[in-house]
Formats: C-alpha cells, structure tokens, sequence
C-alpha cells in the first residue's frame, strides 16, 4: 500500500487555480522528487496535504486513512513533518529548545506538559539529531544568531524530532552553498537508508537527479509528467513547460 | 527625600496593579494578534464578581477571590475566546478590535444598568495601619499589593518559561505556522491564553478594588493605562509591560503630588508620546522582523 495518497487535489484561489486535479502517490522508503517551474503549485501541493491550507477538492490518504482537511497540527501528529520555502524557526528560542519544541505535543496530557519541561529521552534524541546534523556545538544559541546554512540544518531537524513517517522538504537547497548541499544531500540520503520517506521539491536539477530515483513534473498546477530522472530530462512536455519551446 | 520615597511606593503599589493587566494584554497580543480594548472592563466585572462573592453573599476572603478568578477565566477566558475570537480572528485584527470595543461598551453599561451607576465600597483587604522606615511611612496595603503582583507575576514567568504549554505559548507567539505544522494546536493555546489572561485581570481586580471603589466606569481609564504601560515598554515582551505598568504607576502618582493632580494622567500620556517618536518598539520591546 502507498504511504502517502493524493486523489484529484484542487485548490483555488478565488478564480485562479493553483492545483489542478493533481494525483500522486508516494511508496513507503521513497525519495519521490517534485519539480517544475515557479507558480506550478509544488508548494501549494505540500500545504494542502499538511493542513495548511484547505484543498478545495480531492482527497489525501495517508497510511489508507483519509486526512484531507485535518488540521496541521493533526497532520503531524498522524505522522507528517514538512519544512518551509524560506526558513521557519522560534526565533528567540535557543538550538534545543527548539528542537524541543518540535517534539513537545506528540505525547502527553494536559497536566504533563504543565508539570515536566522536558521528558529526558526527547533531550536525548534532540541531541543526538544535532549530533548527527553537527551543530550539537551550538545548542544553546538563538536560533537567530545562526548562520543561514546552520539555520537549514536546525529546520531539517526539528522536522526529524517526531520521528515522522513522511518528510516533506520544501526546496531544501536554496540559498545554499555547494558545500553545504553535498552536506545535506548526505543526511537525506542516509535517513533514507534508514527507512525514512521523503518528498522533494527542488529546483537544483542536479540535486533532484542525484537523490530521487523517480520524479513527478508540475506546470501550472497540473501534473504534466512522472518518471526516473533520465525519462524526466528527455520529456518533450517538460523541456516545454520549462523553456516554454 | 522621605516624601519622594514614599509616593514611589505608593505608586509601584498601583503601577504593579496596572501591570498585570498590561501583560495580560501583551499575551493575548502575543498568542493571538488581539488588541483587547475591552482590558479595562476585564478588570471592572471581576471587581464587581469580587462584591458580589465577598460584600453580599459574604464568603470568606479566600473563597470569594477564588469564585472571582474562577467565574473571571470562565466567562471573559474562555467564553470571550468560543464566542467571538474564534469567529472573527481568521477575519484579520481589526475585526476583532472592533469588537473588543463593543466588548467593553456591552459590560460598562449592563452593570450601570442592571446593578448600579454607584460606585460601591469595598473593605480593605491589608491593614492600612502605616508602617515607619525611619523616616519613611508606607503601608502594609501598599507593600501588599506589591509583593501580591511579584507573586502572580513570577508564577506567570515561571509558567512561561519552565513548562511545555509555556513554550508552545511562546512557540506560537514566535511563529504561528511553524507551530501548528509542529504539532500545537493554537486554538487551543489562544483559549488558554484568554484564560490566563482573565485570571491576571481578576487578580488585578481584586488588588484594586480596595483603592479605588468598584463603578462601572472604572475601566476606561485602567484600560487606557494597561494599552499605555504596554506600548512603553514593550508590546511583545513581558518584562516590557512590567516595566511599562511600574513606570506608568510612579509617573502618575509623582506627578500629582509634586505638579498637580490634574495632570496625573497627562504625564504618562507625554511618556507614551516620548516612547512612540524615539523607541517605537517600547523601552524594552524587541522589532518585530520575524512577524509571521
């Protein structure tokens, strides 16, 4: 069964349609790539599915239970962590509070999270994904004061700190240097390894091609293609919907 | 010099009151982009709950402010947040404003008409016996009010700062998307807020009855300097709204006695005015680049 199931999603926008009757659907330990030129409806595409924006139709299932229209905190509570376009943080919050944060309503009553700051095994695992994504050193700086290749590597993580089934990264290496693509390259790649799916939007096309083994295309709210990346950079339509031939 | 002393006393004793009601503020401002005009009423119908519980059914102190802070988080905490926040905050702020005003129109008036256009007494909560420092006299009135609001104030902190609902609260206040694609549910983190909020004012309520007597009109004024102390400080920072309340409390009372008591009002107002053209962010408010 597909872990993550996308049926027909619309959305508009008043008279203008960003998401067309899009299908896709995502296997258990994917690297699935999505691509297309801007205004195609790949960011709109993960704010539907993660509850932050209300499709106007279709349905999403995930792990065979319908979660379309769910609340965002729900969505992730069911086991979907995204990252943002432009990074999001807490900005005055330090390193591992906000990697705590990010942790903080998977579990736990009312009263639990007003007695206990934090249990000792979410400190644990905040630390060791630091660790493995090398900023422990800086856990207790403000998220502010860090640099912006830092600061992406912080937002990687605290969509790790619930354990998700399905990453969604929204164009995870803008902005970066080559250096710290080859650096985050390397952590998709391993997590995936170890069982993690994800979703990629990217505009790096050697990035896209170097981590997904299959690629979904979008132009203009439509899905116009799918298929490895050789099939990808052959395909007439989306030669066209990029240079516009 | 003792003078001096004294009235600064007197007024960190009134200006601790006019805090509370400025953080309450402040986090509702924080958690859900709501500026409360209807602050000083949340202050006035638990004033009038506290008469109610403590002046005519007669229940013991304790029990009777806890009845306040209870009907106080229930109705302006958690009805206020169902009833209309939860209708009108996807509308943007400034529905919401409006009907904050409406808010506090709708509780001035119903207790001048349904209980009384009077103002009524209420009997001192600390012995008004004054206390000798040398050469400085206070009261224990005053001290207690004082140490009462560092009370509630540091709890507050506390909460905040020491337990998860207080850093999803500050999550939120932070980054409200982020925080709901993390998990937090900030519906609900805005009704707890309310609550907090209600019940701040609620003891805020019960501090100032005593030294002003409880009359429906009370709160235009309270409200004013709660928006005041907030914008002097700082809109998005707590110890902001603190500072902002003291300040406004000594300012407001310095002035009455060495000026006029004419202007005692005037004086927090020409600070208020100070604060926006040179330090617009409040003396200790932070700019608001991370607006999300």
């Amino acid at each position: 069964m597909a872990l993550l199931e996308i049926e027909n999603l619309t959305k508009h926008f008043f008279r203008l349609s960003a998401l067309s009757r899009v299908s896709l659907s995502v296997e258990p330990g994917e690297l699935l790539g999505v691509i297309g030129p801007n205004g195609s409806g790949k960011t709109t595409l993960f704010n539907c599915v993660t509850g932050v924006l209300r499709p106007s139709d279709g349905h999403v299932r995930f792990r065979g239970e319908d979660i379309t229209g769910l609340t965002a905190d729900t969505v992730y509570r069911r086991g979907i962590a995204r990252t943002f376009q432009l990074i999001q943080l807490f900005p005055e919050m330090t390193v591992l509070e906000n990697m705590l944060v990010a942790a903080q309503e998977k579990r736990g009553t009312l009263l639990s999270r007003l007695l206990r700051r934090e249990e000792a095994e979410t400190t644990t695992r905040a630390l060791e994904l630091l660790e493995f994504l090398g900023i422990a050193g800086l856990k207790e700086s403000l998220a502010s004061n860090l640099s912006y290749g830092q600061q992406k590597l912080l937002d990687f993580g605290m969509a790790l700190m619930s354990d998700p089934q399905l990453i969604l990264l929204d164009e995870p290496m803008a902005g970066v240097n080559p250096t710290m693509i080859k650096n985050l390259v390397g952590h998709i790649l391993e997590l995936n390894a170890r069982g993690y799916t994800f979703v990629v939007i990217e505009h790096n096309m050697e990035v896209v091609m170097s981590l997904c083994r299959r690629i979904v295309v979008l132009s203009q709210g439509e899905r116009i293609a799918e298929g490895t990346p050789a099939e990808i950079a052959d395909n007439p339509l989306v030669l066209d919907a990029y240079f516009g031939r | 010099m003792a003078d001096f002393v004294q009235l600064s006393v007197a007024g960190v004793s009134i200006g601790a009151i006019y805090a509370m009601a400025a953080i309450g503020f402040v986090l509702l401002w924080q958690t859900s982009n709501t500026i409360n005009f209807a602050q000083g009423e949340f202050v006035v119908l638990p004033a009038f709950a506290m008469v109610l519980f403590f002046v005519i059914f007669r229940l013991p102190f304790a029990a009777a402010m806890l009845a306040t802070v209870l009907v106080s988080t229930l109705l302006l905490g958690w009805g206020v947040k169902q009833l209309l926040v939860t209708r009108l905050l996807r509308m943007g702020v400034l529905p919401l404003v409006i009907a904050t005003i409406g808010l506090s129109l709708l509780i001035r008036y119903s207790l001048q008409q349904f209980w009384t256009p009077l103002a009524l007494p209420f009997p001192a909560i600390f012995s008004r016996d004054p206390i000798r420092l040398g050469t400085i006299v206070v009261s224990l009135e005053e001290i207690g009010n004082i140490v009462f609001a560092a009370v509630v104030i540091g709890a507050l902190q506390l909460f905040i700062t020491r337990t998860k609902l207080g850093w999803a609260m500050q999550a939120v206040a932070q980054n409200r998307t982020l925080a709901s694609v993390l998990g937090i549910n900030v519906s609900r983190l805005v009704t707890i807020t309310f609550m907090l909020n209600a019940a701040l004012t609620a003891v805020a309520a019960i501090l100032i009855a005593p030294v002003y007597l409880v009359k429906y009109d009370i709160g235009i004024g309270l409200g004013l300097k709660a928006f005041y102390a907030a914008i002097i400080g700082g809109f998005n920072q707590i110890r902001g709204a603190l500072l902002g309340g003291l300040l406004v409390g000594v300012v407001e009372t310095l002035s009455a006695a060495y000026i006029s008591s004419h202007f005692r009002d005037a004086f927090a107002l020409v600070i208020l005015i100070a604060v926006l053209l040179l330090k617009p962010e409040g003396i200790w408010g932070v700019k608001e680049e991370w607006a999300s």
